[in-house]
């Protein structure tokens, strides 16, 4: 049943769960980093580069940007749907937005892993 | 309300088909209930956090390249302007997170009636502004 409601057949069911679970990954990264700085408490160069040293916080921060994207696409593209009532303009407006956050995304990869 | 609507469309030359619906353009004369009010305000906030992600990619890529960039980045981190702008950011981000999580809990069927979900509003805007004032208190003391 839930397995079937996540599938292609229901678009709208899709988004809507992948904007809770996005949020609820986003939700306990930001307090695991807030947890972090106050504990590590970085103010040097060398401790900041030692707070992202470690491999799994590097592909934790990047699951995190993987979930930004994937929520701020949900998000940005309602607004859009919302206020934006010329259809044409509206998807000129969601490539703009799908294109950007490729390029964050590729960004932010590019900050944790290279 | 029928007769106010009739009214309205008589006083108005219409094209054939055209609906007349009666227009209010100024949004200060609409009082938005608390609800409608954290909503709206996790929508902007989203919007603004989304507006600065480039931003926030530039000043981690800085602050991690060199031990020189990373002092600047420091240096403008801490201009009292920068710290008013980051300290709006913050809140930004807060309301979204605590708007964020109220969301959750009433996808679980928590918190859903009228004045439970009253009650949480404020609690959204009242979680904001303390964790926005820790902030301010850590940043500036």
């Amino acid at each position: 049943m839930l397995l079937e409601l996540l599938t292609k057949r229901y678009p709208g069911m899709r988004a809507w769960l992948t904007q809770r679970l996005t949020g609820l990954v986003m939700a306990i990264y930001s307090v695991l980093a807030l947890l972090r700085f106050f504990i590590l408490q970085p103010e040097s160069y060398e401790a900041w580069l030692s707070f992202f040293q470690p491999i799994w916080w590097r592909i934790a921060s990047l699951l995190f940007w993987l979930a930004l994207s994937l929520h701020a696409w949900l998000g940005i593209r309602d607004v859009f749907k919302d206020y934006v009532p010329n259809y044409g303009l509206q998807m000129v407006l969601q490539k703009i937005l799908l294109a950007l956050l490729w390029i964050y995304l590729a960004w932010a990869g590019w900050l944790m892993l290279a | 309300m029928q007769n106010n609507q009739q009214k309205h469309n008589e006083t108005k030359k219409l094209r054939p088909g055209q609906l007349s619906r009666p227009k209010n353009l100024n949004l200060f004369t609409i009082r938005l209930p608390i609800n409608a009010l954290v909503s709206i305000l996790h929508r902007a906030t989203g919007c603004l956090l989304f507006l600065i992600l480039p931003l926030i990619l530039l000043l981690v890529q800085l602050s991690l390249s060199s031990a020189e960039q990373y002092q600047m980045v420091v240096n403008i981190l801490h201009s009292p302007l920068v710290k008013l702008i980051l300290l709006g950011v913050a809140w930004a981000f807060f309301h979204h997170f605590f708007a964020g999580i109220r969301h959750l809990a009433m996808d679980i069927h928590w918190m859903t009636s009228l004045m439970k979900a009253r009650y949480t509003s404020k609690l959204v805007l009242v979680f904001g502004a303390i964790a926005t004032i820790a902030l301010a208190i850590q940043l500036w003391i």
